[in-house]
């Protein structure tokens, strides 16, 4: 399982527009939950989940990234949201850098290999500083995918 | 290193197309009265690398590491149960570490002259990062390997 497998145009946002974490982490889950046809029920589960574990250490990983992730159950396989802003969100991370590149990662207990080795793919992508900046630059969700896929 | 094959090793994730692999090499050993052997690996490299990123607070590191060796046994114990109803007899390894390097060791341990993978990905981007461990097996492996594509009919077949 790598970044690509589960690389959806449908589940990429260019630009966010909230500006703040937790607005952000609600946009992310919306994204989701509009491609998906989610209920309400299911679209609060998700969001609580992403929210619990946030709750436990940011996920603000630094250089401008922050991959907010979580088990659940709503889901049935793996699935990545992509989300650039425009302006620089505070995620708490190590670096004290703001955040403008996020992936939302949302897996059920059942598939914790693919979920594991999807978020080991997104460190790997995104160590290259050149990319992350091409990422933060990119105008609209047919950009985000080309880059993936160049 | 024989043909036909003596010594097959299947390598299966968890993924549809591994269990492919996983029926296709049972009905193999049988055809060949090869010994066969399915291995699952723990990807303990991947968790310290979301560690070392700082993606896994070290109470998740210990939950997922719980998870993925759930995870293992579970897709072993389906791989015995298929080759039980075809009377195949199977070896069932999990091991630990990076897929591409434990398997290779593995491989060379059992003088396995064959290797059967599903799942090879398309050549989609150029980026090395992106290639799948699969992917990283079949370039690394000393021994032949056989792909087998994620087909509806090996499933019919081996169902029949």
């Amino acid at each position: 399982m790598n970044l690509l497998d589960v690389l959806d145009k449908d589940l990429v946002k260019v630009p966010l527009t909230r500006s703040d974490k937790q607005g952000i982490i609600t946009e992310l889950v919306e994204v989701v939950a509009k491609a998906k046809g989610y209920t309400t029920v299911q679209y609060e589960a998700v969001l609580d989940a992403v929210l619990d574990r946030e709750s436990l250490g940011s996920t603000g990983i630094g250089n401008g990234i922050a991959i907010p992730h979580a088990k659940t159950d709503v889901m049935d396989h793996v699935t990545m949201v992509v989300g650039i802003s425009r302006f620089p969100v505070d995620f708490a991370s190590p670096d004290g850098q703001k955040s403008r590149i996020f992936f939302l990662v949302l897996a059920p207990s059942s598939e914790a290999s693919a979920h594991v080795e999807l978020l080991a793919s997104i460190a790997r992508t995104c160590t290259s500083q050149v990319f992350r900046r091409m990422l933060e630059q990119s105008k609209d969700r047919e950009e985000v995918v080309r880059l993936f896929m160049e | 290193m024989g043909v036909p094959f003596k010594d097959i090793l299947v390598y299966l994730d968890g993924s549809e197309s591994s269990m492919t692999a996983v029926m296709y090499a049972i009905k193999l050993a049988k055809e060949n009265d090869a010994k066969l052997t399915a291995v699952f690996v723990v990807n303990t490299k991947a968790l310290s690398e979301l560690v070392k990123a700082g993606i896994f607070v070290a109470i998740e590191r210990d939950e997922y590491q719980r998870d993925l060796q759930s995870d293992a046994d579970r897709y072993l114990r389906h791989a015995a149960k298929l080759a039980l109803q075809k009377h195949v007899e199977i070896e069932t390894v999990k091991l630990e570490g990076t897929v591409h390097v434990v398997v290779r060791q593995l491989l060379k341990e059992k003088q396995a002259d064959l290797l059967i993978l599903g799942g090879i990905t398309d050549i989609r981007s150029r980026r090395e990062e992106l290639a799948s461990e699969t992917d990283r097996l079949l370039r690394t492996s000393p021994c032949p390997v056989l792909v087998v594509r994620d087909d509806d009919d090996i499933w019919l077949e081996f169902e029949a």
